[in-house]
């Protein structure tokens, strides 16, 4: 057991994905020479060399349209885009390349690409580097979207995103990057399929949706909730797609009110789909409407108004005092 | 924590070394970016050279009085990993805090 | 390969060109871009591929470098008979990638094989083939920066038709060269007559050798013309005078090689490509919609659950 931020729990995984596979190649802006500008690549170029661990020029599309190149050549590319705001430029290759070659090709070109994406907000940073692009890659066929939150969700996701055949959009929780925890990365892990949720914390009265930063804010929730004799159950949903349908249901049947939280935008985010599985599903359990508490239709601030627009504590526990509350006409 | 190693710049017009005058911090030190780290004697003069960044101080390569050439080491730092990217702040852990409280329904 | 064969591989590619614009007439064939004018580039720079170890990204008018390759044709019309994106070929087997309809998308592409075979020391050659409308692109850009950066061996082919629809080239390429850009990157760029087979085939030879032995991209602009409308549908009465394409069908590329070659040997290609339209023809018409449950089975390695949930509603409603 050793102690782990989560930016040293991937590059870890970066490290054990190098070792355990020669194939696998890693790249993108500043990667190399720098480690990231988060340092989540620190020291794998000195380790595996400069031509598996590489810098590119400064051009997102260029970097996922050498990621399809790569796969076609049989690699498996692990590329970096820098933060969530600029992949808007790789969108085409994504959608229109990456996602669609294996379908195209009927299978003959896999494309396991994992693309490293520092995602959402919590940091102060400047326009364009807090986006929550989830719903925009779910919405794709042919692509697999995961954020981990936690520094051990992180290596074992990591591990198993770069081993999975199809493309995964990795989306990194930059607000957690200097999270610590424990953990044995060579402890056998529980072999979850892909799309698999887990239950961080048990609860009876109410179920908590999140994936990514917001995993420990609904932890915190679920503190001062017991305080008040509440007792909520914390799903980290982990995979945003494929999404564990039978995990919420399986969650929120027992529960019988469910709140999804994320820091995307209301109208058309995931949580509107999470809402719509555990309402298909759970209809005639559950006692309220599923509540949605996230960030609001706006462009992501200035730092000065961040902690305005994520979802707060407060906003939370209302809206699960809404489910608690709630009676049927 | 990481360890780097900062080496002599080159001070400019094709110097290739220098003389330590007078080091302004010791090992364990604590300094915060353009610190004046050293004071050193080229040819042509005596120049302040300030810290180009944060980190506590463990080995200062050599004494003074003596001479070394541009590139070599001059200092090592330890690093905090805990420091944030290219952009942005280290979210500070807060202690959680609300104004909602919640009530049970009675059933 | 000497000029007979080359001429052989024009021929046929322009049969079948004829021939699919046939079938769409009889509505048969959705959709179609013909390729006629631009045989002698297509044929000519694949002809100077190593199958073997060589591979090519072409776009959706590029029949003459599949025919070169010794495609599948009617696993390659696939895509233009509606049958499946990307046809039903087999990419990987045939060094030919599935085409698809984003203009330049595909340029990126090659750089990242480049350097997949470079690092695999394969000697293996990408070749990228977009237009002088895709030039605009930025990925196009962004590709010939890469590959000079890394130093790979991608040779950037670009077919200089004179039109991008209904967009002349001195509207679409400032500076009026697609080669002259090749400058900027510090790598070797030349524009080449495309209606001249074996100029271009000495083009790119030079071109992949050069990559071949580590010394990096080259582009090759190749000057010809689109002798047909962009597409089944288009109508370049609209945009273009029959004086300009009356002009250009005296440089017909496939006629310029036949006037160099014996009429026996002209005459046996006739013989050759009609047979091969027939049987083309003949597996066209045959080949018949793809079963429904495919719309599932390529979007993942295993279908994940949601998908086989989907597929169960679709088998449904087609049981009903």
């Amino acid at each position: 057991m050793s102690e782990f931020s989560l930016q040293q729990a991937l590059n870890l995984a970066l490290r054990h994905a190098c070792e355990d596979d020669d194939r696998v190649l890693i790249f993108g802006e500043d990667v190399g020479r720098l480690g990231g500008v988060f340092r989540v690549t620190d020291g794998l170029q000195a380790k595996f060399g400069e031509q598996r661990v590489f810098d590119t020029p400064l051009a997102e599309s260029g970097i996922m349209g050498m990621a399809v190149g790569l796969a076609m050549a049989g690699w498996r590319p692990v590329p970096e885009i820098q933060f969530d705001g600029f992949s808007y430029p790789a969108v085409d290759q994504i959608v229109n390349q990456v996602a669609r070659m294996h379908y195209r090709s009927r299978g003959t070109l896999p494309m396991p690409i994992t693309l490293r994406l520092p995602s959402f907000g919590g940091i102060r940073a400047p326009e364009h580097h807090s986006e929550s692009m989830e719903a925009l890659f779910a919405h794709v066929p042919g692509l697999k979207v995961v954020s981990p939150s936690s520094p051990a969700e992180g290596y074992h996701l990591l591990r198993q995103s770069i081993a999975d055949p199809d493309p995964v959009i990795f989306m990194e929780p930059k607000s957690r990057y200097w999270q610590r925890e424990s953990f044995d990365p060579d402890a056998p892990a529980e072999q979850l399929p892909v799309g698999t949720s887990r239950i961080v914390r048990p609860g009876k009265h109410a179920t908590l949706i999140a994936w990514g930063a917001m995993v420990s804010r609904c932890l915190q929730v679920a503190e001062l909730a017991a305080e008040d004799g509440v007792e909520l159950e914390v799903l980290d949903l982990r995979w945003l797609k494929p999404i564990d349908a039978d995990g919420l249901a399986e969650s929120v049947s027992r529960t019988r009110r469910a709140v999804v939280v994320h820091e995307a935008p209301l109208t058309a985010g995931l949580g509107a789909e999470v809402s719509t599985v555990v309402t298909e599903r759970c209809f005639d359990t559950l006692r309220a409407p599923v509540q949605r508490v996230t960030g609001f239709d706006v462009p992501y601030p200035s730092g000065a108004l961040e902690d305005e627009y994520l979802p707060s504590i407060d906003r939370i526990l209302t809206a699960v005092q809404t489910t608690l509350e709630y009676r049927r006409g | 924590m990481a360890e780097v190693t900062v080496p002599l710049p080159d001070l400019g017009e094709g110097l290739i070394g220098a003389k330590v005058l007078e080091w302004l911090v010791a090992e364990g030190d604590w300094v915060e970016r353009n610190t004046p780290l050293v004071e050193v004697e080229t040819t042509k003069s005596a120049v302040e050279l300030p810290s180009p960044q944060s980190g506590r101080v463990t080995r200062l390569h050599v004494e003074a009085d003596e001479e070394l050439a541009v590139g070599e080491p001059l200092v090592t730092f330890t690093v905090d990993d805990d420091q944030a990217g290219i952009v942005g702040t280290v979210p500070a852990e807060k202690k959680p805090s609300r104004r909602v409280r919640l009530s049970l329904p009675e059933d | 390969m000497d000029l007979t064969e080359l001429h052989r591989l024009m021929l046929v590619a322009r049969r079948i060109d004829e021939e699919a614009i046939a079938l769409q007439r009889q509505g048969a064939l959705p959709g179609y871009a013909p390729t006629k004018g631009q045989e002698a580039a297509q044929v000519g720079s694949a002809a100077a591929l190593e199958k073997t170890r060589d591979f090519a990204f072409p776009n959706y008018r590029d029949l003459g470098v599949a025919v070169a390759m010794g495609v599948d044709l009617v696993g390659y019309l696939a895509t233009h008979l509606g049958t499946w994106h990307g046809g039903l070929y087999d990419p990987a087997a045939s060094r030919l990638a599935p085409f698809n309809a984003v203009v330049g998308g595909t340029v990126t592409h090659a750089v990242g094989w480049a350097m997949g075979a470079k690092l695999d020391d394969t000697g293996g050659v990408a070749i990228t083939y977009f237009g002088d409308g895709a030039s605009s692109q930025g990925d196009v850009h962004e590709a010939m920066n890469f590959a000079a950066v890394y130093r790979l061996p991608v040779v950037f082919f670009c077919q200089n038709n004179g039109w991008a629809i209904s967009v002349p080239t001195e509207r679409q390429v400032a500076g009026g060269s697609v080669a002259a850009r090749a400058a900027g990157y510090g790598m070797e760029g030349v524009q080449v007559d495309g209606n001249d087979v074996l100029a271009v085939v000495e083009a790119t030879r030079e071109a992949v050798e050069r990559g071949r032995a580590g010394g990096g991209p080259t582009v090759i602009e190749a000057m010809t013309y689109r002798m047909g409308p962009h597409s089944t549908s288009d109508d370049p009465g609209r945009y273009r005078t029959l004086e300009e394409e009356q002009a250009w069908a005296e440089k017909d590329p496939v006629a310029r090689a036949a006037a160099q070659l014996p009429p026996e040997v002209v005459a046996d290609a006739e013989r050759h490509a009609a047979e091969v339209v027939r049987e083309v023809r003949e597996g066209v018409l045959a080949l018949g919609d793809r079963p429904g449950e495919e719309l599932f089975s390529f979007v993942y390695r295993e279908p994940t659950k949601a998908l086989l949930d989907q597929q169960r509603t679709w088998q449904e409603s087609a049981d009903v």
